[in-house]
């Protein structure tokens, strides 16, 4: 083989390798949140921006020049990275805030209208689609304590579907039904299911033939990939009264043996991923913890709802290196690329952190964060508690958080692929910084 | 004036300069008395308008009065965000306007107070700036007709057994929270509370309402956002009541300190 073709074929299984990693939610099946190639210490402008019909609340994904995620208009998208130009739309029956995973030219993701589909990486068609038990919302009677407390509402701060994950020829994926399910990715029929005692919505992570993941009836759990045998389980944090510091929402990340995950309990744990023995807990002081962690480096990187804090841990020993107070709630996942940390803030901003000193290098805000309409932001762009959350009665406090939530908020997963950040906002945008 | 007749040149002079200073101070005086109690009868009353708030239109409902023809005192509501006869604090009238803050609505520590400062137009209108949150939008008010203000309710004078240290503990969301309650009477027949909760941190919450009726004791700390609400039972030498923070309500028994 002549220098030249080496160099092509190095070329190309580089690419290869790099469009795997960024293919998926968390850039890998163990979910470290950590992607490859160079990323913009500084921000120079607004390469694309791609509009839909809704808010893009789904994490982008990168394969073979194509971005793919879903919108909570219903459809699944295809959209060229380097121009932003539309492949492809597939509609599905319902929102779409679930990440997509492309394996082997197929595009996998789940949809509020409770199946899971499977497309033609490169034409959108539909090569087969699986019904779970159907999707709901988390809920519970006096939820974070709203009134009336005796009838059952559903959680507004529940805002993600699980994505699925690919790995020895099965798409795994949790469902609002309490199952985890395991899918044939040729043909899709069930392998297997897994049922819990309430809501998935966290995103399987996958290492060593294990799925871990967390359900909202506050178990965390292990289970063999090729059977669904469960393997170990761990309790969490219970509120029995409130609901509120209950659940696992956030998605783990398994690296070198550890899950780490968020908890609603406020809880970051670190879990012997073989036994699931508890390691170290890092304690919120009761903010919720939705932010999948990345782990890089022998360090774990997370950040906080209620308390807006950006956090840095020994991933060993769950010691604080640093932490820094945000403005807003962070639902959006950590996602590292070369030596920075970016993350979307819900008050509609995308910041890129120094991964060593955590001091923000740049940041991005959407215009319709800027316009600030009806006040739901302070002038600092913390949110105005006292004009959101004037009432804790009947539909109040449920148009209060869609309120927060229509700010141009970030709960997308930055993808970084080639020096460009890819994320969605509720402005209803797909956005490529550069 | 006779003393005109016995002082030197210089000193008439300096004199009647005095008189005419006097006078003009005197004119001026009573303009601006004439002013300010033309403004107090141009400001006292009910006052409608709007705040026009980006994409959004609140209506707004001042009231305003003056008790004693000195103090000022008023309310306010913004019916699209649940607020309904808020005191109004700090209120300071001039002939050209008015500024007051809002006592307990619309303010969180982090916030702070949200304020009104208007002056008066020549249609006789009040317009100028809502300050809620360090943003800041334009409202306009139109004299409707005479004030209604609300005045909000007073604390009352508590019976003497209930004077002193109570103490009690409470678990929220898995966390435990002990509360110790302070209770005294003062002249001229209000009684006063402090109250203390100490969980991972310590917070003292302001009381600005205290009140008991027939063993039936409430405590409120709109700042906080919290209320306590219970009956004295003199044989078991408690307080058993509840406890609300914001929408988070617990069963809560305080016991004497011994």
């Amino acid at each position: 083989m002549k220098t030249s073709q080496i160099a092509i074929a190095l070329i190309a299984c580089w690419a290869g390798t790099v469009c795997q990693a960024q293919s998926m939610f968390r850039g890998d099946a163990a979910h470290s949140g950590v992607y490859t190639g160079p990323a913009p210490r500084a921000f120079h402008r607004v390469k694309w921006k791609f509009p839909t019909g809704d808010r893009v609340v789904s994490s982008p994904v990168l394969s073979n020049g194509t971005i793919y995620f879903g919108g909570d208009d219903g459809s699944i998208y295809a959209v060229d990275a380097e121009s932003g130009r539309q492949l492809w739309k597939h509609a599905t029956g319902g929102p779409v805030p679930s990440t997509p995973d492309v394996v082997d030219g197929t595009v996998y993701a789940l949809s509020y209208d409770g199946k899971l589909y499977a497309l033609d990486a490169r034409t959108g068609a539909v090569r087969w689609k699986f019904a779970s038990g159907g999707e709901r919302r988390f809920e519970a009677k006096g939820i974070h304590g709203l009134q009336p407390k005796t009838q059952t509402i559903a959680d507004p701060f529940d805002i993600f579907l699980s994505s699925p994950v690919v790995a020895q020829g099965a798409v795994y994926f949790g469902s609002g039904d309490g199952n985890l399910y395991a899918v044939d990715s040729a043909s899709g029929e069930l392998r297997w299911k897994f049922q819990t005692g309430d809501v998935v919505h966290a995103s399987p992570a996958y290492a060593g033939g294990v799925l871990y993941f967390g359900s909202w009836d506050s178990y965390f759990y292990a289970v063999d990939a090729a059977t669904g045998k469960e393997k170990w389980r761990f309790h969490g944090g219970e509120d029995p009264v409130i609901h509120n510091q209950v659940g696992f929402q956030s998605s783990p990340a398994v690296v070198n043996g550890v899950v780490y995950t968020g908890c609603r309990d406020a809880n970051l744990y670190a879990l012997d991923a073989a036994t699931g023995k508890e390691k170290w807990r890092f304690d919120n002081a009761l903010s919720w913890v939705i932010t999948s962690p990345a782990v890089s480096h022998g360090k774990v990187y997370f950040a906080t709802s209620d308390s807006s804090l950006y956090h840095v841990l020994d991933a060993a020993t769950g010691k604080p290196i640093l932490h820094q107070q945000d403005k807003a709630y962070m639902f959006s996942s950590p996602a590292i690329a070369g030596d920075v940390v970016f993350i979307g803030v819900m008050n509609g901003t995308l910041q890129a952190r120094d991964l060593k000193t955590g001091e923000v290098l740049w940041s991005f805000q959407t215009e319709t964060s800027k316009q600030n309409k009806g006040w739901v932001l302070t002038a600092e762009r913390s949110f105005n508690d006292p004009l959101l959350y004037h009432s804790n009665w009947r539909e109040a406090p449920i148009v209060a958080a869609d309120r927060q939530f229509a700010i141009g908020a970030i709960f997308s997963s930055p993808l970084i692929a080639n020096n460009v950040v890819y994320f969605g906002s509720t402005d209803g945008y797909l956005y490529a910084l550069e | 004036m006779r003393l005109a007749y016995v002082l030197p040149r210089q000193a008439k002079q300096y004199v009647i300069t005095s008189m005419r200073v006097s006078l003009r101070l005197a004119a001026i005086f009573m303009f601006l008395s004439t002013s300010l109690l033309e403004a107090a009868e141009n400001m006292a009353g009910r006052w409608e308008g709007s705040i026009q708030i980006p994409g959004q239109e609140l209506n707004l409902i001042v009231d305003l009065d003056q008790t004693n023809g000195k103090d000022w005192t008023g309310s306010i509501i913004i019916p699209g965000l649940g607020v309904k006869g808020a005191p109004l604090a700090e209120i300071l009238v001039s002939d050209s306007g008015v500024s007051f803050a809002i006592k307990g609505a619309l303010a969180s520590e982090r916030t702070g107070q949200t304020r009104l400062k208007g002056h008066l137009t020549e249609a006789g209108q009040v317009s100028g700036d809502f300050l809620q949150a360090g943003n800041t939008a334009p409202f306009v008010l139109e004299k409707t007709g005479p004030p209604q203000v609300e005045l909000p309710r007073k604390s009352t004078a508590i019976s003497k057994d209930l004077e002193g240290e109570w103490k009690g503990d409470y678990e929220m969301s898995g966390y435990s929270r002990h509360v110790t309650l302070t209770l005294a009477n003062h002249e001229p027949g209000a009684a006063s509370a402090q109250l203390v909760v100490v969980g991972k941190r310590t917070t003292n919450a302001p009381v600005d309402l205290l009140t008991e009726e027939g063993g039936f004791l409430t405590i409120v700390s709109h700042e906080i956002g919290i209320t306590y609400e219970g009956r004295f039972r003199k044989e078991a030498g408690e307080i058993k009541g509840t406890f609300t923070l914001g929408p988070f309500e617990v069963p809560l028994v305080l016991r004497r300190t011994p």
